[in-house]
């Protein structure tokens, strides 16, 4: 306990704490990853199923995200049906991977009008100690780096769907967000990603999700405190090296895993 | 079923342990800074998590409060990516429901409750992968956590499930036994009284037949007694190490 209370006190504001990713350790789900952003645990598991593609849409698939936030991970969060935060974080990244373009949905169509796959995105907090969107971000984009799916053929003549499992193939992730959250005191000070205590302090809270391109895919600042436009811009720019760190560190980990 | 044999003439099982073989197991406390106390425990392919906060102040309803001892809050959910086939339901249907009461009350009969007049003590586990045994390494798993948010417990409550197979028993089964064998019992065990917290059993089993699974499965509770014991030693002296003591 005394080493995090230190650590969180010897950060520089500018600072992340100390990320961690491991990928691929549950294995009946289609992909997982791991992620601790200090002491803050995000799981996420990829289960993939087949279905009809929708009528208005028949030549995409559906990814369908969902953020749990289980009384486990701490003693402010009740047992029972999910709670606002919960349901916030949820639809934050649904509208991510909407905007974002993480994976296109025309790719998880097997056959037009008749099936497709739908990516269930499990998204699940074991340890919450502030900073959740960063870490339930960074878990989704190794996850689906990391899923990998069986090859699906229709039968002409039984017009079945026939899996072969020893044909895997990844998904193609065509875009890869990631997200820094700041929090705010007073529209004066900004600190980079803060913990639990330092998020129940603060007057506001804002998270900036840009990809690859140097693009802003999210930007989120719920209510709370009046920000200058020009500290706006010190966030932004502070995400988009953010975003190399991270881009560094899922790649390094998906590497050694293949070794 | 139909070409999977659950044991071999040479004895051996589908993936490849002696009848009386335990998987191997892997345990770690203290993962988590929030909660109070926690554990992580993998037997075999199946990976449970257990999560312990309190003692509290009774949350909710204030009837629920005992005026001589502590209340037990247990909750058994599995994740959606824990099984095979996505599981809809995590927490909240039948046999969830049931785990929970199982697990509450195990550890109601193993932790000295009366310590804690008019306070709460929650238990939460989670499946991560299940691969059979799911209330065993809860068990097990919970009972780390418990030792390490320092509440005082009897003594360590371990599981183990058995089943009987071309008159042979088997202990530690995996998905494919438990549902392809028939009988599966579930043992919890206090090791150092040889006292039963909880037997449960599903299925038929001849009454001859009750007396060398229980053995099996009581010899398998002892050993994992052994791990789980080692396993609160070696935390114990890596914090103590951390701490400069």
């Amino acid at each position: 306990e005394q080493f995090g209370t230190l650590s969180s006190y010897g950060r520089e504001l500018g600072e992340f704490r100390a990320t961690t990713l491991n990928i691929g350790s549950i294995s009946t789900a289609d992909g997982s990853a791991l992620v601790k952003i200090g002491n803050t645990t995000v799981i996420c598991g990829i289960k993939a199923e087949l279905a009809t593609p929708p009528t208005d849409a028949p030549n995409k698939g559906y990814i369908v995200p969902n953020v749990d936030l289980p009384p486990l991970c701490s003693s402010r969060f009740r047992p029972g049906p999910p709670g606002e935060q919960a349901q916030a974080a949820s639809q934050f990244i649904a509208d991510l991977i909407d905007s974002a373009n993480i994976i296109q949905r025309e790719d998880l169509c097997i056959e037009s009008g008749k099936l497709s796959w739908v990516l269930y995105c499990d998204i699940m907090c074991l340890d919450y100690d502030g900073n959740l969107l960063d870490a339930c971000v960074i878990a989704l984009l190794a996850a689906l780096e990391n899923a990998q799916l069986p090859e699906v053929t229709i039968n002409k003549e039984t017009e079945l769907a026939e899996v072969n499992p020893q044909k895997l193939h990844p998904l193609n992730v065509t875009k890869h967000p990631v997200g820094s959250s700041f929090a705010v005191f007073d529209n004066t000070i900004v600190i980079v990603d803060p913990t639990a205590e330092e998020e129940s302090l603060s007057t506001a809270t804002i998270t900036v999700v840009t990809d690859e391109d140097e693009r802003l895919c999210a930007l989120h600042k719920p209510g709370g405190s009046g920000l200058s436009a020009e500290k706006l811009q010190d966030c932004i720019s502070r995400a988009v090296t953010r975003h190399r760190e991270v881009r560094k560190l899922i790649e390094e980990v998906l590497k050694s895993k293949q070794q | 079923m139909a070409g999977l044999e659950l044991l071999s003439d040479q004895g051996y099982r589908l993936d490849g342990r002696k009848p009386s073989e335990l998987r191997k197991v892997q345990a770690r406390m203290g993962i988590f800074t929030r909660a109070d106390g926690s554990a992580y425990i993998e037997q075999g392919n199946t990976k449970a998590l257990a999560v312990v906060y309190g003692p509290h102040e009774v949350r909710g309803s204030r009837s629920k409060t005992l005026h001589d001892r502590a209340v037990i809050n247990c909750q058994y959910s599995m994740a959606t990516f824990s099984t095979a086939e996505r599981k809809r339901r995590p927490h909240g249907d039948r046999k969830s429901s049931e785990m929970s009461l199982h697990l509450k009350q195990t550890f109601e009969a193993a932790i000295l409750t009366q310590l804690y007049p008019r306070s709460q003590i929650d238990i939460y586990v989670k499946i991560l992968q299940s691969d059979g045994g799911n209330y065993s390494a809860c068990v097990n798993a919970a009972t780390l956590a418990v030792i390490d948010a320092g509440i005082p417990i009897r003594d360590y409550v371990c599981a183990c499930s058995a089943g009987f197979v071309e008159d042979t028993p088997l202990v530690d089964l995996c998905h494919a036994e438990e549902t392809g064998s028939g009988t599966a019992v579930a043992l919890a065990l206090l090791p150092r009284g040889g006292q039963i917290a909880l037997l449960q059993m599903d299925a038929r089993l001849h009454q001859d037949h009750l007396d060398p699974v229980m053995e099996a499965a009581m010899t398998a509770c002892r050993s994992l007694g052994q791990v789980l014991d080692g396993v609160v030693r070696q935390h114990l002296q890596e914090v103590s190490i951390l701490t400069g003591e």
